[in-house]
Formats: structure tokens, C-alpha cells, sequence
């Protein structure tokens, strides 16, 4: 996995959205490539929300919403080398430069149209839906700093996670990335732990995950009861990349 | 060997049968639905004349697993590690052919996702299964010990067998499942199993993994060796009541063999994933033997 870059203290928060969302695409592309090339087990749409609620590619990709995951890999708007620190295996940390692949980049901006967002990933998956029944569905990973200034999210949320293939329901997990002091909490099982109103709705309206989700989750010594949530705050569900089942995967990875 | 054609070990191969006796080896493999064959990913080998046999599955989550399990099969038939006589140590027997898969990586021509990937290593499972002779006796000769000796259609022959991940051995002897290596339950497998990596970092928490077992082995003996979408396949149908190996025996051809695995997938009692079935029964040439269990 790709781990936090190092040095993001003082950084806005749509910086830590971005580098959120980079993150969770290098290590889906990660977890896809083999040999050569990257294998299409995916195809992958980001939305960007502020002034405008648009397909958030930037680069080659701008303006595309499904892109197959190959296609994703090899499109980056650029990839940038940042410095990662990393064990020295002699009880140190030493920095690294690593390379950090570029797609989408951050929105400033005042508002934060989520409704807005999760009907256009509904109106994208609707047609995307009925011609893959066969298929896990789709997972929504919706990456927020901030409460929704239109009439989101429970009904778009509702009506996103109403539609169906074979294998279930549509997955929608809640990321929300606060400028709060509160220690991180990932898949929890209780909005008890949850700092104020608007981080609980996302809680409320994050799907449960799906008990092939929370296997695998086991199988990598992660525990996670039939009530938890695919939900994280103050923190990036990256983590999620490694539960999503394509294959064999050595647990020699962990 | 890619399975299927005449590589390492196998029939054309330039090995020759022990005398006296012989198995029938038949293999079958079939790669994931939705890939091509060149994606396949498992491997296998055997070698008559060693009478050693095994299989790999390399892991999808990783890089050139082909490659990488395809080599330890055939080091294996070549060379097994902690067998007699030279009973080397899993780790430096290794060594050579984490070198050989470095060696094998063009890293500059690889784009970064894949350096990045490949810089993981590679993952297969292995599971290799030797037939030896009795070692000879090192006590001095005792009437009594003679007298006592166990009958064996084939006098002595055992086989030993070593696993790393979830590729499974199954003995089945007089139409009953004798032995199931290494795991036992169908619920025993999952899609994260300690594998043997190309990359030495990785392998430390392989070494205690290793496991070990080994048996007797007479004339009419069957053995499979699995990839484990089959092993978890085959113990499930044990565990509900059933012959699995009555199945398979009869799947003659590797047409049957995928028309078998293609029905199976789509009825959802077999994963889909790469599958393999390695499966061979003794039998003796000698006049008056008895036959191998035929198929049902």
C-alpha cells in the first residue's frame, strides 16, 4: 500500500482530499498490475464538487467519466516525486523519494454541492448498472471536507444505494476529512465515537460492509463486526483497497 | 511445465519409468474464466524416473507469478529441498531461483506502475510430493522384525510430501480419501495464504509455515495434486458425502475436463479461479498385479 505522504502538516484540507482520492488510485492500479500491464478489473470515474459538479480528471482523461482502470494507470496528468519516510530497518526513518502519480487536483472552493454529486454517480452507475449484473457493484467512495451546503446526502445517498446488481447493493462509503482535533476512526461500528451531527449522517447513510468485504478483512487480521460501516474520519479508506477481493494475494503482503 | 505439453519432467521429456512399476499420470488444467491461457498462472511438473510431482499457483495479486511458479515446480522435480539425500534448506534452495526471476524483470522498460508492483516480488503456493524407496535398515537383521513386517504391494515405497500455501495433495486408497495435505476442511481455505515469494524479504514468516507429511503408498493408490479452487471443491464434496475422485477419474480428456469446469463454475460450486489437477495412480507391470482403481 501507499502509504501517507509524510510533511502534510499545515496543508489545506481540499489538499488532503486530493492526495486522498491520488491514493486510492495508485494503489487500486497497484493492486491490478501484473507483469507489463494493469489488468481492467475496474473501471473508475472521480466527480469533483465545488462550483461545479463535474467528471474530475485532469490531464489526458479530463472530461471522461468510466475510464478502465489500464487506462487510468497509464493517463496520470503527471506524476510528481515526493519524499516518503520509511523504517530503516535499523530502528531509524529515513526519507525516500517515491514517485506520486497525478490525476485529479485539489477544489478550492465555498461550497459543497454533495447531493449534486451523488446524482450524477447515480445517473453514471444507472447506466452502468443493468449491463453488469454479473458484477460486484459498484463502490462509491464519496471524500468530503466539509457539510453539504445543498439538499445532500440522505435522499441521493438513498437512491444511489437502491440500485442493484446480482451481488448486492450499490456500496457507498463516507470519508469525511475535518479540520477538527479528533483522533482518526475508520469502519467503525457505532456513531457514538462521531463528533457532531453531520459526521454522524455520513455515518448513517455509509453502507454496511458486505460480509465478502469484512472476510477479507479478516483474513488481513482486521476484525470488523456485521454492524461496521464503510466509513472513515479524519483518516483515508485506502485501507479498502486491500479488501477488495481480485484473486490471490499472498498474505506475505501484509 | 506449462501443463499440457511435454516440459519439464513430463512424458517426452526424455525420462524413463521405474521398472517394475509405473503410474498413470494424467493432467488437466483449465485457466480463469475471463483470461487467456497465457495468463494462467499455476504450474506444474513431474518426473517419472525421480517420481516426484508438483504444483504451484502463482498469486494473481502479483507479478510475473507465472514465471515465478513455473520455476519452483521444476526445481522441485529437479531438486526438491529437505528431502534426502542432500536435504537442503528451503531458504538457500530458493536463493537461486529468486535470482532467476529478478534476472528475468526488464525493470527499465516497465512503466511505474509495474516497477512498482514488481518490486513486491512474485507469490505461488508449492506443493511437491517425492516417492522413496525404504532407507535401508540400519538395525542388524531380526527374524522377528521380518516376520512383523506390514505387507505392501509396492514393498516399501512411501511418499513424502512438502506445502507452502493451499495447493492440496489428496491419497485415496480403496475408494476412500486416505489423507488430505495441508489443509483438511473445505472451510480451511482462504484468498490469503502464506505463499513462497521471489522477493527474500518477504519470506520470513514462510519458514515455520513449511509443512511436512508423508505416507505408504500401494498398488492402486491415487493421487491428485490441486490448485485450491479444486481443493476446496474436492473437501467440500467429501464433506457432504461424496467420491470426488470418482468425478475426476472420469474426466478423460482435457476437453472433459473443461466442459466439467466451465458447468461447475457456472453452478457456483467451484470458484473460478486458474485450476489444475495433477492425478496419477499407481500400478505394478508385473504379471498378477492388481489394478489401478479404474475409473467409475
Amino acid at each position: 500500500m501507499v502509504d501517507p505522504i509524510a510533511g502534510s502538516d499545515g496543508r489545506r484540507k481540499c489538499d488532503s482530499v486530493a492526495d486522498a482520492i491520488n491514493r486510492l488510485l495508485h494503489n487500486l492500479i497497484i493492486k491490478c498490475a501484473r507483469g507489463e500491464g494493469v489488468r481492467n478489473f475496474y473501471e473508475v470515474c472521480v466527480i469533483g464538487y465545488g462550483a461545479q459538479v463535474a467528471p474530475g480528471f485532469s490531464g489526458p482523461l479530463a472530461g471522461r467519466d468510466l475510464v478502465p482502470l489500464s487506462e487510468v494507470a497509464n493517463s496520470p496528468a503527471r506524476v510528481e516525486e515526493r519524499l516518503k519516510q520509511i523504517d530503516d530497518g535499523a530502528g531509524g526513518v529515513i526519507s525516500k523519494k517515491v514517485k506520486f502519480p497525478v490525476w485529479f487536483e485539489p477544489l478550492a472552493k465555498g461550497i459543497t454541492p454533495m447531493g449534486q454529486a451523488l446524482s450524477l454517480a447515480q445517473q453514471i452507475l444507472a447506466g452502468w448498472v443493468p449491463q453488469h449484473q454479473k458484477s460486484f457493484p459498484p463502490i462509491v467512495i464519496n471524500i468530503t471536507d466539509g457539510e453539504a451546503t445543498d439538499t445532500g446526502p440522505v435522499p441521493q445517498a438513498e437512491a444511489l444505494c437502491n440500485m442493484t446488481t446480482e451481488d448486492g447493493n450499490v456500496l457507498l462509503f463516507n470519508c469525511h476529512i475535518s479540520a477538527q482535533e479528533v483522533d482518526p476512526v475508520v469502519f467503525p461500528d457505532t456513531d457514538a465515537v462521531l463528533p457532531d451531527d453531520f459526521a454522524r449522517t455520513l455515518f448513517q447513510v455509509s453502507s454496511l460492509l458486505p460480509n465478502t468485504l469484512r472476510d477479507l478483512a479478516r483474513s488481513e487480521n482486521m476484525n470488523l463486526g456485521p454492524q461496521t460501516r464503510g466509513f472513515a474520519f479524519n483518516a483515508d479508506l485506502v485501507e479498502l483497497i486491500r479488501f477488495l477481493d481480485i484473486g490471490t494475494r499472498s498474505s506475505n503482503l501484509r | 511445465m506449462a501443463p499440457g505439453d511435454a516440459g519439464h519432467g513430463g512424458p517426452g521429456a526424455g525420462v524413463s519409468e521405474p521398472a517394475g512399476m509405473e503410474p498413470l499420470v494424467q493432467v488437466f488444467w483449465v485457466p480463469k474464466l475471463g483470461n487467456s491461457e497465457e495468463e494462467y498462472e499455476d504450474a506444474c511438473a513431474y518426473s517419472l524416473a525421480a517420481r516426484r510431482f508438483a504444483v504451484a499457483d502463482g498469486a494473481t495479486e502479483s507479478s510475473f507469478a507465472d514465471r515465478w511458479a513455473r520455476s519452483l515446480v521444476q526445481r522441485y522435480t529437479a531438486e526438491p529441498p529437505l528431502m534426502p539425500p542432500a536435504r537442503v534448506p528451503l531458504p538457500e534452495w530458493v536463493t537461486p531461483l529468486q535470482h532467476q526471476w529478478h534476472a528475468g524483470v526488464d525493470w527499465e522498460a516497465l512503466p511505474w506502475f509495474a516497477e512498482e508492483k514488481a518490486r513486491n516480488g512474485a507469490y505461488a503456493s508449492l506443493l511437491g510430493v517425492n516417492f522413496i524407496e525404504p532407507e535401508p535398515p540400519a538395525a542388524r537383521f531380526s527374524l522377528l522384525n521380518w516376520f512383523r513386517r506390514k505387507p505392501a504391494v509396492i514393498p516399501g515405497l512411501r511418499w513424502q510430501a512438502m506445502a507452502i500455501g493451499d495447493s492440496c495433495l489428496f491419497h485415496v486408497r480403496a475408494n476412500q480419501l486416505l489423507k488430505s495435505f495441508p489443509l483438511a476442511t473445505a472451510a480451511a481455505f482462504n484468498d490469503r495464504p502464506l505463499l513462497l515469494g521471489s522477493n527474500p524479504a518477504r519470506n520470513q514468516s514462510v519458514w515455520g509455515a513449511v509443512q511436512l507429511a508423508e505416507g505408504d503408498c500401494q498398488i492402486g493408490d491415487l493421487f491428485l495434486l490441486v490448485t485450491d479452487a479444486l481443493g476446496k471443491w474436492f473437501l467440500q464434496s467429501c464433506e457432504a458425502g461424496g467420491r470426488p475422485w470418482e468425478t475426476l477419474l472420469a474426466l478423460g480428456t482435457q476437453a472433459e475436463f473443461g466442459a466439467w469446469v466451465n458447468k461447475a463454475r457456472e453452478e457456483r460450486t467451484l470458484k473460478n479461479d486458474d485450476t489444475t489437477l495433477v492425478l496419477f495412480a499407481w500400478q505394478a507391470d508385473a504379471p498378477g498385479a492388481p489394478a489401478p482403481t479404474p475409473p467409475s
